[in-house]
C-alpha cells in the first residue's frame, strides 16, 4: 500500500514535467499547425543551457531562467531563418520532415560541441528528500512540481485574461477570421512558437538534475509529450494538463509493478493505441485525419 | 490539412508506348554494372559500391510511400532491421543458411507490414507519421530485451554471407550480385508504377477523397503499398549486412529511416530513379570527405532542411529551373 501511494505521488510528480513539454507543443500545433518534431531538441537545449551557465559559476535557480531566454533566442533565429519562411501554411509534409531534420541538427551539434556523455546537473535540491505523512519525496522532484504548476496556471490565466492571450487563441482557432479582425497572424504565429519551445527548454532545465543532460535526452521526453497531447486532443491546452497526469501515472506504475527495461517502450506503445483508438482525443475536436 | 504532395508528378506520358526508351536504360543500367563491377580493383571501393545498392533498395521502398503513398514513413527502419536480424539470427542461432535467412526476412516484414498497415493505415498526415516512429522505437526497445538477438551488443561473426555459388566475401561478386537484384527491383517497380495499382495510387497520393468517390478502395491500396515495399526495405537490410558485418539495435533508430528519406528527398520523389542518385550521392560523398559521423549528421539534416526549402522535388528541380532561366533569357536577347 505504501509502495502504490508512492508510486502515484512520483506519477503526478512526473506528469507535472511531462505538462509543460506537452503544453508547448500543443500551443505550436494549435496556432502554427506544425507537428514539433525538433520539440525535444529544445528541450536539450534547456538542459545544456543550465549545464553550461553552471560551469561558468552560476547557481542553478539563476542559470534555468537564463537558460530559457538563451533557448528563446537560438529559437527565435530558426524562427526567422527556417520555419517562417519553410512552414508556416505549407502542406503537412514539408513540416514533418522539416522539424525532423532540425531535431537531428541540434542533437549533433551539442555532441559535437559538448560531447556525447551524459554530464551530471548540479542542483541545490541534490540529494535531500523531504518526507510528508511518512512518504519521501525528493526535494528536486518537488521543485519541479511546484515551478511546473506555477508556470502553468499562470500561463493558463494569462492565455484568458491578457490581449496577448486571447490573440494566440483566436489565431488557433481560426487564423483567417484572426487575420480579418485586425490581429497580427504573423506575429503571433512566431510569438507562439516561442512560447512553446521556451516551455520545453523550461522543462529540460528542470528535469535535467534527474537524469543528466545528454544529447538524446529529448527524444524519449518528446515521444511521452506527443503521447500527452495526442490523449488530450491535439491543440487541446487542458487536454494537455490532463493528458501529462493519466500518462504520469501510467508509467509511475508501469515502472513500480511491470518492467524498468521495458518503460520505454511504453511511451510509444501509448501513442499507438491512443492514435489508433481515440485519434481526436479525450478533450480535443473531431479530427478529419482519418477516413 | 491538404494532402497536396511534396512533389507533384507531371501527368505521365502513357508509360506504355515508350518501351524502347526503357529498355535503352536497363541496357544502359546493366552495361554501366559490368564495367564498374568487372574494371574497378579495388576491394572498397567495390564494397561501397555494393552497399550503396543496398541502400538505394532501402531508399527505393521509402520512396514507395513517400512519393507513392504520399505519407511520411519514420518506421521503415523496423522493416530494414527485420530484413537484417532474420538472416543473423537464422545463421548464428539455427545454422541456417544466409539466402534462407534472407527468405524468411522478407515474409516477415511483408506479414507485419500487413499486420501494422492494417492497423495505422486509416491514419494519415502527421498522425500516420508519429505511430510509424513509435513503432520503430518499440522495435528497438524489444530488440534490446531479446536475448537470441544478442541484446545490445548484437550479432557479428557470420559464418558464410552467400547466395548459392555467389560468394558475399568477395567485394566483387557481393557488388555484381546486389547491383543485379537492385536492377531487377527497378524494372519490378517501374512495372508497377504503370500498372492499374500504380495509377490508382497516384490518384490517391494527388486527392484521396475524389479517389475515393471514383470508386477507388483507399485503404486497401495503401496497405498493398506498404505490403509491397517492406519486403524491399527488408531485402535491403539483409544485403546490407555483408558490409556491416554486425547488426545491432541501432539498425532499428529513426536516424537510418532518415539517411533514407534523404537519399529520395536528394534525387527527387517523383522520379523512379531518383532515390539510386540519391543513395550514390549520400553513401558515396561521406567516404571521402572523411565526416565525423556527427558532422555527417549535421550537414545532412541542414541538407534536408535546405532541398526541402529550395526544391521540394528533388536537387534536380534546381538544374531545371537554372535550364529554363538560361533558355528564357537566351530567347530574350535577339
Amino acid at each position: 500500500m505504501d509502495l502504490f501511494v508512492q508510486t502515484i505521488i512520483n506519477g503526478l510528480i512526473l506528469g507535472s514535467g511531462y505538462a509543460l513539454v506537452a503544453v508547448g507543443l500543443t500551443v505550436i500545433f494549435g496556432t502554427l499547425h506544425i507537428v514539433n518534431f525538433a520539440h525535444g531538441a529544445f528541450f536539450a537545449l534547456g538542459a545544456y543551457g543550465v549545464l553550461l551557465l553552471q560551469n561558468t559559476g552560476l547557481g542553478y535557480l539563476v542559470a534555468i531562467p537564463l537558460a530559457v531566454v538563451g533557448v528563446a533566442v537560438i529559437g527565435y533565429l530558426l524562427e526567422v531563418t527556417i520555419v517562417r519562411r519553410a512552414l508556416y501554411d505549407r502542406g503537412e509534409h514539408g513540416s514533418i520532415i522539416i522539424t525532423f531534420a532540425l531535431s537531428q541538427a541540434i542533437v549533433a551539434s551539442i555532441i559535437l560541441i559538448v560531447g556525447p556523455d551524459p554530464l551530471p546537473v548540479r542542483s541545490p535540491f541534490g540529494q535531500t528528500a523531504i518526507s510528508v505523512f511518512g512518504f519521501f519525496l525528493s526535494a528536486q522532484r518537488v521543485f519541479i512540481a511546484v515551478t511546473s504548476v506555477i508556470v502553468l496556471t499562470a500561463f493558463a490565466w494569462w492565455l484568458r485574461h491578457s490581449v496577448r492571450g486571447q490573440q494566440i487563441l483566436a489565431v488557433s482557432q481560426n487564423a483567417k477570421g484572426a487575420l480579418y479582425s485586425g490581429i497580427n497572424v504573423p506575429f503571433i504565429r512566431s510569438f507562439s512558437f516561442l512560447l512553446g519551445i521556451s516551455a520545453a527548454g523550461l522543462a529540460g532545465a528542470l528535469l535535467a538534475p534527474l537524469i543528466a543532460a545528454f544529447p538524446t535526452m529529448g527524444d524519449a521526453n518528446v515521444i511521452v509529450a506527443f503521447t500527452v497531447v495526442i490523449l488530450g486532443g491535439l491543440g487541446s491546452i487542458g487536454g494537455a494538463m490532463l493528458g501529462a497526469m493519466v500518462i504520469g501515472l501510467s508509467n509511475a506504475l508501469f515502472e513500480t509493478y511491470v518492467s524498468v527495461s521495458w518503460t520505454p517502450a511504453l511511451g510509444w506503445m501509448l501513442v499507438i493505441f491512443v492514435l489508433l483508438f481515440w485519434p481526436q482525443g479525450l478533450l480535443g475536436r473531431a479530427q478529419i485525419n482519418r477516413h | 490539412m491538404s494532402t497536396v504532395s511534396i512533389a507533384p508528378l507531371k501527368l505521365q506520358r502513357s508509360g506504355r508506348t515508350l518501351p524502347v526508351a526503357q529498355l535503352l536504360l536497363l541496357f544502359a543500367g546493366l552495361g554501366f554494372i559490368l564495367v564498374v563491377g568487372l574494371t574497378v580493383e579495388s576491394p572498397f571501393l567495390l564494397n561501397l559500391a555494393a552497399y550503396t545498392c543496398g541502400f538505394a533498395l532501402f531508399a527505393l521502398s521509402v520512396n514507395i510511400i513517400l512519393g507513392g503513398v504520399g505519407e511520411v514513413p519514420l518506421g521503415h527502419c523496423m522493416f530494414f532491421g527485420i530484413g537484417a536480424y532474420a538472416p543473423a539470427i537464422a545463421m548464428n542461432n539455427a545454422g541456417l543458411p544466409y539466402e534462407l535467412g534472407i527468405a524468411m526476412g522478407m515474409v516477415v516484414a511483408a506479414v507485419a507490414a500487413l499486420l501494422i498497415g492494417w492497423l495505422t493505415l486509416r491514419l494519415t498526415g502527421a498522425y500516420f507519421s508519429i505511430v510509424s516512429w513509435g513503432l520503430s522505437g518499440v522495435a528497438m526497445v524489444t530488440v534490446h530485451n531479446l536475448d537470441f538477438a544478442g541484446g545490445a551488443l548484437g550479432l557479428f561473426g557470420f559464418s558464410r554471407l552467400a547466395i548459392g555459388p555467389f560468394d558475399f566475401s568477395t567485394p566483387r561478386t557481393y557488388f555484381l550480385a546486389t547491383a543485379l537484384i537492385l536492377l531487377l527491383v527497378l524494372v519490378i517497380l517501374a512495372h508497377v508504377r504503370s500498372s492499374r495499382f500504380g495509377r490508382a495510387l497516384e490518384s490517391i497520393r494527388q486527392g484521396r477523397h475524389l479517389a475515393q468517390s471514383l470508386g477507388i478502395n483507399v485503404f486497401r491500396e495503401r496497405l498493398k503499398a506498404l505490403v509491397l515495399s517492406a519486403p524491399i526495405a527488408a531485402l535491403a537490410g539483409s544485403l546490407c549486412l555483408p558490409f556491416s558485418q554486425i547488426v545491432t539495435p541501432e539498425i532499428m533508430s529513426v536516424l537510418r529511416t532518415v539517411d533514407a528519406l534523404l537519399a529520395v528527398l536528394i534525387g527527387g520523389t517523383g522520379l523512379l530513379y531518383g532515390p539510386v542518385i540519391g543513395s550514390v550521392i549520400f553513401t558515396v560523398a561521406p567516404q571521402f570527405l572523411n565526416f565525423d559521423a556527427n558532422v555527417k549528421v549535421l550537414v545532412f539534416s541542414l541538407l534536408i532542411i535546405f532541398v526541402m526549402m529550395v526544391a521540394p522535388g528533388g536537387l534536380h528541380q534546381i538544374f531545371k529551373a537554372l535550364l529554363t532561366r538560361l533558355s528564357r533569357s537566351k530567347a530574350g536577347q535577339p
